[in-house]
């Protein structure tokens, strides 16, 4: 998805990760997947680098769908969405 | 599903929190997890152990890590051969860990795609 189709995306959920180091924001990621319905979308907030090659790779392992991140200040917005 | 086994085989905090920052996200990407402790590695699964091995600026605390990983559903073997080494009992430690031999250790190794030892 292009950066202002993510941006103007609503989630179904929101975590918030900033601040906490790597694998906190995945292992946040997986527990919030959980919380959407299969078709919903995840956003996760992180300020950990590697979270934007961490989150793709898990999705495709586990068949979830990564749509794009945006980065924003300090801080990137990877989106997911549940699919299964 | 694959399996990850890892070698905890110390108590020193930059040897004892990686297996389970990896192993949790080895569990995160639906791999199957065993950590297997021995040596001073007992001592993290000692019960009060882990309160006492602290790393500043990991994700989560050790008692946090291990809560997370047998929530995740990982093994978690303890090595009898280095109960006498370490002056460990079975009942020194915490629940959810097995006792485990030497056989375990290998059978399960020759069983992982990935073994790590630290």
């Amino acid at each position: 998805m292009t950066t202002e189709e993510l941006a103007n995306l609503t989630p179904d959920k929101e975590i918030d990760a900033r601040g906490v180091a790597c694998p906190g924001p995945l292992l946040e990621a997986k527990r919030g997947i959980t919380t959407v319905p299969v078709g919903g979308v995840m956003e996760v907030l992180s300020s950990d680098a590697s979270t934007n090659n961490d989150l793709p790779r898990w999705a495709a392992k586990i068949g979830h769908e990564y749509l794009g991140t945006i980065e924003d200040a300090g801080f990137w917005r990877i989106f997911v969405k549940r699919a299964k | 599903m694959s399996k990850m086994l890892v070698f905890c085989g110390s108590d020193e905090p930059e040897k004892a929190f990686p297996p389970f920052m990896l192993g949790s996200g080895a569990l995160a990407l639906e791999m199957e997890l065993v950590l297997f402790f021995t040596m001073s590695g007992l001592n993290i699964v000692r019960k009060g152990g882990a309160d006492a091995i602290k790393l500043d600026g990991a994700a989560k605390t050790l008692p946090e890590f291990i809560e997370t990983v047998k929530e995740g559903g990982a093994t978690l073997l303890a090595c009898s051969a280095a109960f006498p080494i370490v002056d460990c009992q079975e009942e020194d430690l915490i629940d959810g860990v097995e006792c485990s031999g030497v056989a375990t250790f290998v059978a399960e190794a020759e069983e992982a795609d990935v073994v790590l030892t630290f």
